[in-house]
């Protein structure tokens, strides 16, 4: 014979969880924020070692594991080597605004620099127009607009 | 290895999306509960519990503190792991290192995932840097796709391809009772499915499972004493990437990137001069059909570049030269704390002759090699065998 | 860039919302139902181990034995105050303002404790073995504050 218990409603329970947090972003970030925010320009950090110039700079090289010293400027201009066009609307966690899909979305290697940066790329989300091997080119927010993080860059745009 | 390890027993849960019938202690008691059953051991004999799964993916801390009723760890020694998608082959790789050095006899790895409880995109958002890549952060899938375009421009590869890796995992994970995805899927039902990120459709990913797995590790002597069927662990490589580089998705990078390196110094130790030969099946981890083509060429299964053609062949379908995947693999069932201790397990099962409907029967099973991979870019390589001499 | 400038330091203030959802599962779920619906608390009797716990689970973490709807038992609904603290300072993510009571409590029946808060009590009076009643909410939803406090028996 059922008992009631048998037929028990299955209780779930929403919760939410916010944690704030100050993030410090060290010496070598630091600097490299700052002449991004400030003066618009990229540098990377050059291992003594094995020469490969890392981008966003960090104290160590990891595969030499020296300190890296050597900063140089790079170029606003690259060559992309990966993309996707994105379907699903992603939000931004740090804002929690959404990226209006579809949009599209690659990595690209700066000119002098061993290391690509994930970003938006402007132009139409559609495959034929994105080649792997494209130059592309940097576009930055306005001075008074950027912050010193990753999203001062607009996205890039494609060399003509 | 100092000191000879073997799985003397295991056992998982039947991975679906919603399990509101259980909670989380209740889902991984299930799989605890199998892995005794299947050692025909009790909770008692038991020394240690290595236990973890994907931080906060529950949105609780300390999982390894509020499962303990349901894991068996009330009173015992052990540790909580947490290393992304590798954390399953993770934790067994903690307990193989317990029992080789001698300090517990008997071992119970717990890995698990209730994936509906969670808010995964907040807290993988997590994983980027919060000043160099979070205000962007996407989907896995995202990354997934961006080596997917690489790896279709470099070698020629098409849609067709993913396809056929998504079938294959799919056909295999009906032929697995515990198996999430079990999709009678065609070519054209994958090529149809709903794009995500191009080239990645729906049915191109692996599904969000809520799943556990348990395995219990044994010193030699108890192993020959107490397990009809042991699996012995053979050997363990883990390799880590740098932080920002994402060189693992250029698939034409000459640099040797972590899963490269962590097969190189397996097969090194094991003297494996032709992995396809050397072991008769692979369960590896592949949250997108393409991590599984990447894979292929990574573990030296074929050379770079010719992945694609191996699933083109069908070189690694189940009855295949290569098995790769037979029970369907993380594109059919992704419990993530579970998943990369499943491919271990699956594999364990093969060598056993235990896998049921997903067995692999074309050849005799003596040598399998499991891989994990997660978004702290690291690898984790565990080879096994059913004999010492093998 | 002048390798002399100083860049001084550079902090970030940000935050990770994460919504969840959490299922209480099968002993769990029947111990809110009831709560909700009777205002009835319920532990889970392990016969082996001779214990109650609270809240109800489906193995018994001692000796391992499975417990099922069947180990289900009232306890309660008087307690006995086994230990407290009152807080005095404020946090986010403290659910009141402070000053309140949390104490920790053994319920009658049972072996394990629950921890709630301690209202209607002269904080100078506050003492382990002090008898407490649950107070129940008038609007309950299926979780734990269903007790929305438990106050002294004395007073009553
Ligand atoms: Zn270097
Ligand atoms: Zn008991």
């Amino acid at each position: 014979m059922k008992s009631a218990k048998d037929n028990v409603e299955l209780i779930s329970i929403p919760m939410v969880v916010d944690v704030p947090y100050r993030f410090a972003a060290g010496k070598y970030m630091t600097r490299f924020l700052t002449e991004l925010r400030d003066n618009g320009k990229f540098y990377g950090i050059r291992c003594p070692l094995c020469n490969r110039v890392q981008l966003p700079p960090r104290i160590v090289c990891a595969v030499c594991h020296v300190k890296n010293s050597d900063w140089i400027e790079l170029g606003n201009e690259g060559t992309l080597v990966g993309f996707t066009i994105m379907y699903l609307p992603l939000t931004d966690p740090t804002t929690g605004k959404p990226h209006e899909p579809p949009f599209a979305y690659g990595s690209v290697r700066l000119d002098g620099s061993d290391s690509v940066i994930d970003h938006f790329l402007n132009v139409e989300p559609v495959v034929e127009h994105i080649r792997i091997g494209m130059r592309m080119k940097v576009a930055l927010k306005e001075r008074e607009d950027r912050v010193g993080d990753l999203g001062d860059i607009l996205h890039f745009d494609p060399v003509t | 290895m100092r000191k000879n390890v073997a799985i003397i027993g295991g056992g998982q849960t039947h991975h679906a999306a919603r399990r509101h019938d259980v909670n989380q202690v209740e889902l991984v008691n299930e799989a605890v509960r199998a892995a005794l059953a299947d050692a025909q051991m009790t909770i008692d004999e038991i020394d240690s519990v290595l236990f973890g799964n994907m931080e906060f993916f529950e949105g609780c801390h300390m999982t390894d503190c509020w499962l303990v009723d349901g894991s068996g760890a009330y009173g015992k020694p052990g540790l909580k792991i947490t290393t992304g998608g590798t954390v399953g082959a993770t934790i067994v790789g903690a307990g193989v290192h317990h029992v080789a050095s001698g300090l517990f006899n008997k071992a119970l790895c717990v890995g698990f995932e209730k994936q509906e409880e969670g808010d995964t995109g907040a807290i993988l958002s997590g994983v980027a840097h919060p000043l160099f890549g979070r205000s962007l952060a996407g989907a896995a899938v995202g990354y997934f796709a961006m080596m997917a375009t690489s790896y279709m421009a470099a070698w020629g590869a098409k849609e067709e391809h993913s396809a056929m890796v998504a079938v294959k995992a799919r056909q295999n994970a009906r032929k697995n009772e515990y198996a999430h995805l079990k999709l009678d899927i065609s070519i054209q039902d994958a090529l149809n499915s709903r794009m995500l990120s191009y080239p990645i459709r729906m049915l191109d990913m692996c599904p969000a499972s809520n799943g556990a797995c348990a395995m219990i590790l044994a010193d030699e002597k108890t192993a020959r004493d107490r397990c009809a069927k042991p699996v012995w662990i053979r050997a363990m490589d883990t390799a880590h990437n740098e932080q920002f580089e994402l060189d693992w998705r250029d698939v034409t990078t000459k640099k040797p990137i972590f899963s490269r390196v962590s097969a190189s110094r397996l097969y090194r130790k094991l003297g494996v001069d032709d992995p396809s030969k050397y072991f008769d099946v692979f369960e590896i981890y592949e949250p997108a059909t393409w991590a599984e083509m990447v894979w292929y060429e990574d573990l030296a299964l074929c050379r770079p570049g010719d992945g694609f053609k191996l699933v083109e062949n069908n070189m690694t379908a189940i009855d295949g030269p290569i098995p790769v995947n037979p029970s369907g693999g993380v594109l059919s069932t992704n419990c993530i704390g579970a998943s990369a201790m499943l491919r271990i397990w699956e594999a364990a099962l093969q060598i056993r002759g235990d896998a049921g409907g997903h067995q692999v029967v074309s050849k005799d099973i003596r040598r399998a090699l499991a891989t994990a991979y997660g978004g702290t870019n690291w690898t984790v390589l565990t080879a096994l065998s059913g004999t010492m001499d093998d | 860039m002048n390798p002399e400038h100083d860049y001084g330091t550079f902090e970030s203030d940000q935050r990770i919302v994460a919504h969840s959802r959490y299922f209480a599962g099968l002993m769990g779920s029947y111990f809110f139902v009831r709560l909700r619906d009777e205002q009835k608390i319920v532990g889970a009797r392990c016969e082996k181990c001779n214990k109650v716990f609270w809240p109800p689970r489906s193995t018994c973490g001692r000796c391992f034995s499975v417990l099922s709807l069947e180990n289900l038992t009232e306890i309660g609904p008087l307690g006995t105050l086994e230990t407290f603290t009152i807080v005095k300072y404020r946090e986010p993510v403290h659910p009141r303002k402070a000053p309140f009571v949390y104490g920790i409590i053994k319920l009658d029946g049972a072996d394990t404790s629950m921890v709630h808060f301690v209202d209607g009590v002269d904080f100078q009076k506050l003492a382990p073995g002090m008898r407490l009643r649950p107070v129940f909410a008038n609007k309950r939803n299926g979780n734990i504050l269903d007790i929305d406090h438990f106050e002294p028996l004395d007073s009553y």
